[in-house]
């Protein structure tokens, strides 16, 4: 799938600007290469379907709300609140499950998801809070209504394990819809009026302004699709534990940012792309299946998806230095 | 010239990456004289100061002071020299107040302890000496454009500087406060700095220059004493060629074809009572000085900034733009002041920029691709005479200030505006683009487009103007027909009322 992704964003590839990006691709697809060169030969399992289809499971629920992520971050705005809300969807669904039935609390999932999105965007777009207050803010406000309304132990859920489900290929549902959802935000992004008027905000919000663009409306619009994308995730979630926590997606918004920046999208907006993000989120994907393969400690993997953040980002300081005229 | 040297500079080079900015430049700087600095935009002109400044490193060359080679390796050791760079971009520090930033870089203390009163003193005379009338507590961000400007002027001329480099800086300022620092600049002269003025302003330069150096791609093209060269020798130094002079007025006939915009008594926080209208094929100039609230009604026009009272009119009927979007539908564009601000979306490309307010309209449902793109930015490539790739694929911010201007111009003729309020058109372009620019509105105003133009620029009055109106402190005092629009004509009216 990740062909897919490429197909939709190689069209730039004609043009300059591309080729001055290319080197920049370029550079994590060698390293993405290099990792699999290196984990093939440390681990026979390694390059098995079995283990490329563990890896991108792994993927999918971080992956989906990168790709939520992505859209905000080229309009130049942030969403930290990605982890509690997650958690808070699955939660409020488990509730309604219990007392609704499956179907209806998966509406009320998708409620929860897009009335956390829409307080978001209406903060940042109508009262004016910076978006990264404004998200570290309901970050803390919906993990703590997610330990105080569902308590310490777990909540269980029945009857709703689709999402491991693998009919064909072998492949989880879960990881297909964040294939799915990887190649629709791909191409919202880079074919249609909306992905335009998303890299004119992020480019230069006044000027965005000042051809017609209808700025706040687009934003408050990239936040609710962030907030869908917690629904989603937060389903996912239930469906893939069987049951949820107050810890369930903690630390998740990390993740989700350092995919991001890793696959090229500039912190000042305007610039990056979905498979930018794709090629982040294999990057730490497969180092983190890599290591465990090896049977290197799990905390080790964050100290490494760290370095290469700040090897990554540094490196990109240092291309453009010498590109700059 | 008797004068010694203070700098000497020899056969600099410099590039970025593969991009060769300098190839060679040979430089004295005489102390007690000024040189003006000119070139056409990408010529090289701020790499250059910025080696000066310490901020770039040259490739090669050398650099004398005092005939004694130095090589500066920092802004400090540039600054231990005595060179100080009033950059073109404000670098203040908003919240800092004025006298701290006056004093930003060389703060008077005891011990490490800040000795403010000091502080105060210092500011107070480096602002006494430009006439400047600040309060030293305000912080920085309360002031406007041109006292910022003034700030950083009274900070590098605060120290014992011996060389002052200046990076447009008339830009910002109003005619008195650009009187008032021709007069600190001939102060500081006769105290022997060796003082360097960029601008590209010719009058400016027979104003104040002693010696004027051009830079064309890199080289010096012309170095000659003032007294030696006209005009024209300078700008054919500067454009390679000679430019053709503006023989091919347009002059707008009366068609009696409806008004594009009436504006009646708008008034706003800027400007008060103004009553405008702009019929097709004229071009109408506004003139205003720094304050005169001319770029504000601009943006009011056009719904970019609010009005408190007043009317716009289209088609007679009275509108009310509550955003751009809904006076871009009624046919209007808008050129803003600040480009980098307010136009580009710098990180894109030319032909992205070119269609941003026509992407609804070029879209297939709700697909728009790069060719589309391509193709409208074909359309305007060769009318507006836009130096790029043909299929406008690269970044805009790669393209100088004067192929921005007309890509941004390009939007609007690609929306099918068919009024278009330019503020500031011509600001930061250079000479030869300048009048290619005055030539597109010309050709569009004989299309049948309406113009505003609001500039404090008199050029673009007197080049592209069809009637012109003068405004001081927000209000109209003056009406001017096109075979009366003069230079000497638009500085009287604009500065008899700022003194009345």
């Amino acid at each position: 799938m990740p062909e897919n992704v490429q197909a939709t964003s190689a069209v730039p590839a004609t043009t300059i600007r591309a080729r001055m990006k290319a080197p920049e691709w370029g550079a994590l697809l060698i390293f993405l290469l290099a990792e699999i060169v290196f984990f093939t030969i440390n681990s026979p399992y390694f390059l098995s379907w079995p283990n490329i289809v563990n890896i991108i499971t792994a993927l999918s629920i971080t992956g989906i709300l990168a790709a939520g992520g992505t859209i905000l971050l080229i309009a130049g705005q942030f969403d930290l609140s990605v982890g509690s809300g997650t958690a808070f969807v699955a939660l409020m669904f488990a509730i309604a499950a219990q007392s609704l039935g499956i179907m209806p609390a998966v509406g009320v999932a998708v409620l929860v998801g897009v009335g956390i999105g829409m307080l978001n965007g209406f903060l940042v777009t109508v009262v004016g809070v910076n978006a990264l207050i404004t998200t570290l803010g309901t970050l803390a406000i919906f993990r703590g209504l997610t330990l105080s309304i569902g308590g310490a132990s777990s909540v269980r859920i029945t009857g709703f394990d689709w999402a491991i489900a693998r009919p064909f290929l072998d492949i989880p549902l879960s990881a297909v819809l964040f294939l799915v959802i990887a190649v629709g935000i791909a191409v919202l992004l880079s074919r249609t009026v909306f992905g335009r008027t998303i890299y004119a905000i992020g480019a230069n919000e006044n000027a965005a302004r000042l051809v017609g663009i209808r700025t706040k409306k687009t934003l408050f619009l990239g936040f609710v699709i962030s907030g869908v994308c917690m629904a989603i995730t937060g389903l996912v979630s239930a469906s893939q534990l069987g049951s949820t926590s107050g810890t369930t997606g903690t630390g998740l918004e990390l993740a989700v940012v350092t995919a991001i920046i890793l696959g090229g999208t500039s912190l000042k907006g305007g610039t990056g792309s979905m498979f930018g993000t794709v090629l982040g989120l294999l990057i730490v994907g497969v180092l983190n299946n890599g290591m465990t393969l090896m049977n290197i400690n799990s905390t080790w993997q964050q100290v490494a998806a760290g370095t290469l953040l700040i090897l990554a980002v540094s490196f990109d300081q240092i291309r453009q230095r010498f590109i700059r005229a | 010239m008797s004068a010694p040297t203070f700098l000497s500079v020899r056969g600099i080079r410099k590039s970025f990456g593969s991009v060769k900015v300098l190839h060679g430049v040979d430089l004295d700087l005489p102390a007690g004289s000024v040189t003006a600095l000119l070139g056409e935009n990408g010529a090289g002109k701020s790499t250059f100061v910025r080696i000066l400044a310490g901020d770039h490193h040259a490739d090669e060359g050398n650099i004398e002071i005092d005939g004694a080679p130095i090589s500066f390796r920092s802004v400090a050791q540039s600054r231990e020299a005595g060179i100080r760079l009033i950059a073109q971009e404000i670098a203040d520090a908003p919240t800092l107040s004025v006298a701290e930033n006056i004093t930003l870089g060389a703060v008077p203390n005891r011990l490490g302890f800040v000795d403010y009163g000091a502080m105060r003193s210092i500011a107070q005379r480096a602002l006494d000496s430009l006439g400047a009338d600040l309060q030293l507590d305000a912080p920085v961000s309360s002031l406007r454009l041109g006292e910022r400007q003034i700030v950083e002027i009274a900070r590098a001329t605060a120290g014992a500087s011996r060389c002052l480099i200046f990076d447009e800086p008339t830009a910002a300022l109003s005619d008195a406060e650009t009187k008032r620092l021709f007069a600190l600049i001939e102060r500081m002269r006769s105290r022997g700095v060796a003082i360097l003025y960029i601008t590209h302003r010719l009058d400016e330069v027979f104003a104040i220059a002693d010696r004027v150096c051009v830079l064309r791609d890199g080289r010096v093209s012309l170095d000659a004493k003032v007294a030696e060269v006209d005009q024209t020798a300078v700008v054919t130094a500067m454009v390679g060629r000679a430019v053709a002079s503006h023989q091919d007025h347009h002059v707008y006939a009366e068609t009696g074809a409806a008004r594009l915009v009436e504006v009646r008594g708008l008034t706003s926080d800027s400007f008060f009572n103004i009553d405008v209208d702009v019929a097709p094929g004229e071009i109408v100039g506004i003139y205003g000085k720094v304050g005169s609230g001319v770029p504000e009604l601009a943006g009011a026009i056009f719904g970019a900034v609010p009005h408190a009272s007043g009317d716009i009119l289209v088609d007679g009927k009275p509108v009310i733009f509550r955003h751009p979007s809904e006076a871009i539908a009624q046919g209007f564009g808008f050129l803003p002041a600040d480009r980098a601000s307010e136009g580009l979306l710098r990180p894109r490309s030319v032909a992205e920029n070119l269609a941003a307010p026509s992407w609804r309209r070029l879209a297939r449902g709700a697909f728009v691709s790069r060719r589309i793109e391509t193709s409208a930015f074909g359309r305007w490539h060769k009318t507006l005479k836009v130096r790029s790739r043909p299929d406008g694929a690269e970044r805009i911010a790669t393209l100088s200030g004067g192929n921005q201007q007309k890509v941004l111009l390009g939007r609007w003729l690609e929306a099918g505006s068919k009024l278009l309020l330019l503020v500031e058109p011509t600001r930061g372009v250079d000479v030869g683009a300048r009048q290619e620019i005055y030539q597109v509105l010309r050709d569009l105003a004989r299309q049948g487009h309406g113009i505003l133009i609001a500039s404090s620029d008199y050029e673009d009055i007197t080049e592209a103007a069809t009637r012109a109106i003068v405004m001081v402190r927000g209000q109209m005092v003056a009406h001017l027909p096109q075979n009366e629009i003069s230079t000497a004509r638009l500085t009287e009216a604009a500065g008899g009322g700022a003194h009345a």
